[in-house]
């Protein structure tokens, strides 16, 4: 095979188990299981044994004892062998101190498919590890939380093994992985935080990180040491090798971060690869094989420790965000302002999932906390969401992918999980979560020059293995848990319970305003006709004694006829206010009004009444509307009658009516040249018996706006105006198409 | 044995009743007013006019009344051949047009607005005089 050609797109396939290779720190024997004899020799055997590998191969193991200069007794090693096999198993045995021409070194015996693979490294540890680690562990888990956890871990192992730099790195669920804490020399850079993409460990690796649990790569610039054999085809499986040769590419990738010797130590949970202590230094660094035994046992405690206590700070989360929906719910069940229950409290709809920002968009109106989009693309992207949506609840972790405007706001928002609250009202909820790469913090030089190597392997560097990584996961976010869509679920229907216990009451509040309006309407019709019936008595009597009583005097006959004008303007009254009280009563029955005609009627009727022929009245287009007749005659009645009426003592009086259709409104104005309305008091004209100060020489109840008020209102129409004083007043009315 | 009066009113209002009986006699002196208070006396007294063949030359009638409203007072009114050609005018303080509306279909020959005050009481009775007496006296 042809080394060259792996890169980053295909070093997947790589076979680093059968690299045909050791690292040359130690040698490697392999025997057949059934002969005994050596089918397998690591070429370096020169350099620890006067032996040449080749001449090694098919002889016995029993040769090699006496030939190597072992100081152990003859039948040692194929006793050894015998044990473990009867034993199925070598943990006992590893690693067995042997000297070699005085020097001391650990035989590590393991099993290769159907051979008996012996290899040898030196010892270098001259004292007892087993009081450190102890140490060590108790140290380690005096962390009260995973984190602390971690950084003591880091710190321990740097301690035992004394490498530059110890970092954990956390692999996340699509294999990429995270510097979760770290532990180095001062002088080095921090990787803390930076996260590394699932092809820097790729697939086949992480399989043999899960088979075992410690590696060392004691030189990167060592040369490594081919393994000679006679077997065609049948590469050694070095699988459980501690001395397996690294490939090319990880020896690239480590020497572009300039590290010369690399170390890890597996972290499991639940039997999945969770994690690695990863262990850089920056020179050449061997460790002694009882001490990477040592620091395994660390990581298998922590590996134990891992799962329960993630499991704890999931659960603590999860109360966390369960508390939150619960506090909420209990905001929203108190009769307060839906919005500020769910974003003004403590607790907001944030803290209900993982979410970085949410926003609300309730009764046209969009609340937002913590990171979001800003409104204008909040409304857009809820304009989506409303045609998209076809379920109560959607999420999506790639939402720029299936929204292209959103990579304008990818930062903030490549995940997003929203909830329907009312398509017909326009009302939703979105969580949003930011693009993972946001979240990546790459330490040093991004115009540092890629390292070229000679072997053509230019492309591996952690810097270029990061910008592939950064295309990966562009437009992407984390992914929503199953516990967090069921969360937005869950608050949901608090909302959507709330909403509607609320719509009850509304409802109820308005069936009695209703009821109580239309008793009012009852009420004043039937208190001004009653009223009437007496009134027209004390008149009539009067006026019964003006007329037939002989003896009364001129005096009397002023003072009864004082009486009588009282009685005229309380008639006058009463008969205003039911004209107010039937427009409550009319029957709204809406057609299409010949406008030309209603309008010219009533001004015709409001200049005869008020004898005002001086009075220029002038009309413009007079389009149709949609109303009841003889309310909408009411209120031109009522506005001319206003304008002529407050205009007729101008030197030129003017009138002028026109429509104007404007959008989906038809607006009618009424426009004098008269004596106009303060500016003060425009909240108060349309007000029942209110009038002006300026009108007070003028004859007037202060009821005929009031009731063109109730009109337009009858209308869904709009009235207003605008004046000045000593120069006019128009006034606004639009009709609804 | 008794004459018909000129006009049958039937009104519960004193008051209006009392102003009425001025304002017919100011009309002309030989006018004659009868006023019962509620429908059922009314419709008793006109049965019992028919039966004496006596023929009011016009009917005034209160919409507004205790027991009986004056819409079934008219309506029983017309039940009566003998009244077949009698006007029967509605006298209310109400100028509602539904009550106009109703009133016309069951049969009543005019709707009056009760006038305010004892002037207008005077010009309105006038009219009446005028319309119902003069011009249309043949109408019977």
């Amino acid at each position: 095979m042809n080394l060259n050609n792996i890169d980053l797109t295909n070093c997947d396939r790589e076979p680093i188990h059968i690299p045909g290779r050791i690292q040359s720190h130690g040698f490697v024997l392999a025997v057949d299981s059934a002969s005994f004899n050596i089918t397998y020799a690591s070429e370096n055997c020169i350099n620890f044994v006067p032996l040449e590998a080749k001449a090694l191969l098919g002889t016995s193991i029993g040769q090699f004892e006496q030939m190597a200069g072992l100081s152990e007794k003859n039948g040692a090693l194929l006793q050894l062998i015998h044990l473990g096999n009867a034993k199925k198993n070598y943990e006992a045995i590893n690693p067995y101190p042997v000297k070699i021409n005085g020097a001391d070194y650990y035989l590590i015996i393991s099993v290769s498919t159907d051979s008996c693979m012996l290899e040898f490294e030196p010892v270098t540890l001259e004292y007892d590890i087993q009081n450190q680690v102890g140490k060590s562990i108790s140290e380690i888990l005096k962390g009260k939380t995973l984190r602390s956890m971690l950084h003591n871990t880091a710190e321990e192992i740097k301690e035992i093994i004394n490498y530059d730099r110890v970092m954990i790195y956390r692999f996340l669920e699509d294999g990429h992985g995270e510097v979760i804490a770290e532990v180095k020399n001062e002088d080095l850079e921090p990787f803390f935080g930076l996260h590394y993409p699932a092809s820097d460990i790729p697939r086949q690796a992480r399989e043999l990180y899960k088979l075992n649990y410690t590696r060392i790569i004691a030189d990167v610039n060592a040369d490594s040491s081919p393994i000679l054999t006679y077997e065609q085809g049948k590469p050694l499986d070095l699988t459980h090798s501690a001395l397996r040769a690294v490939s090319p590419i990880h020896i690239q990738y480590l020497k572009n971060m300039g590290v010369e010797s690399s170390f890890s130590i597996s972290l499991m949970a639940q039997g999945e690869l969770w994690g690695l202590v990863a262990c850089h230094n920056y020179s050449p660094k061997f460790i002694d094989y009882r001490a990477r035994e040592g620091v395994k046992l660390i990581g298998k405690i922590v590996s134990s420790a891992l799962a329960y206590k993630e499991d704890e700070e999931l659960e603590q989360q999860s109360n966390t965000n369960e508390l939150a929906i619960n506090r909420i719910g209990l905001h929203l069940t108190k009769d307060e302002d839906l919005l500020f229950a769910l974003t003004g409290q403590e607790y907001t709809i944030k803290d209900i999932i993982g979410a970085t920002g949410a926003a609300v968009l309730f009764d046209s109106e969009i609340s937002t906390v913590g990171e979001t989009p800003d409104e204008a693309q909040i409304r857009e992207l809820v304009d989506w969401l409303m045609i998209t949506m076809e379920d109560a609840v959607y999420y999506t972790h790639r939402l720029p992918e299936v929204f292209h405007p959103a990579k304008e706001y990818k930062k903030n928002a490549s995940g997003i999980i929203s909830a329907m609250i009312s398509k017909e009202m326009n009302e939703i909820i979105i969580w949003f979560r930011p693009e993972k790469i946001t979240s990546v913090n790459w330490a040093g030089n991004p115009e540092k020059p890629v390292v070229t190597a000679e072997n053509g392997l230019l492309n591996l560097s952690p810097r270029n293995s990061f910008k592939i990584f950064s295309q990966l996961v562009e437009n992407t976010a984390l992914k929503w848990t199953r516990s967090e869509v069921s969360n937005v679920m869950k608050l949901r229907d608090k909302i959507i319970n709330a909403i509607t216990k609320k719509a009850g009451e509304i409802r109820i509040l308005n069936e009695r305003l209703r009821r109580a309006y239309e008793e009012l309407d009852t009420f004043s019709y039937t208190i001004s006709h009653d009223l009437r019936t007496p009134l027209t008595s004390i008149k009539s009597y009067t006026e019964l004694v003006i007329a037939s009583n002989k003896s009364l005097d001129e005096q009397g006959k002023l003072l009864l006829g004082r009486v009588v004008a009282g009685a005229d303007k309380m008639n006058f009254l009463i008969n205003e206010i039911l004209k107010l009280a039937r427009v409550g009563r009319a029957d709204m029955e809406f057609v299409s009004l010949d406008m030309d005609r209603i309008v010219r009627e009533s001004a015709a009727e409001v200049i005869s009444s008020m004898n005002a022929g001086h009075v220029l009245l002038t009309f413009g287009e007079l389009p149709s509307i949609k109303g009841a007749e003889l309310l909408v005659s009411q209120v031109f009645t009522n506005l001319i009658g206003n304008a002529v009426k407050y205009s007729v003592g101008s030197a030129h009086p003017l009138v002028h009516i026109e429509g104007v259709r404007e959008g989906d409104e038809i607006i009618y104005k009424v426009e004098d040249n008269g004596i106009g309305i303060d500016i003060s008091h425009h909240d108060k004209v349309f007000e029942l018996f209110k009038r002006m100060e300026n009108v007070k020489d003028i004859q007037g109840t202060g009821v005929g706006l009031a009731i063109v008020k109730r009109i337009v209102e009858k209308h869904n129409a709009r009235v207003w105006f605008e004046s000045e004083l000593k120069v006019g007043t128009i006034f606004y009315v639009a009709f609804r198409k | 044995m008794q004459v018909s009066p000129d006009i049958f009113y039937i009104e519960d209002d004193k008051d209006f009743a009392f102003i009425m009986q001025y304002a017919v006699k100011e009309v002309s002196d030989d006018l004659t007013v009868s006023i019962v208070e509620d429908g059922n006396s009314a419709i008793a007294m006109l049965h019992r006019y028919a039966e004496e063949k006596h023929r009011p030359k016009l009917i005034l009638l209160d919409l507004n009344l205790p027991g009986i409203s004056g819409l079934d007072v008219l309506k029983r009114i017309k039940e009566i051949p003998y009244f077949k050609y009698v006007p029967v005018i509605l006298f209310s303080t109400s100028d509602d047009l539904n009550d106009v509306k109703t009133s016309l279909e069951i049969g009543a020959n005019a709707f009056l607005t009760k006038p305010n005050g004892y002037h207008n009481l005077i010009i309105c009775v006038q009219s009446l005089y005028d319309f119902w007496f003069n011009q249309n006296r043949n109408i019977a």
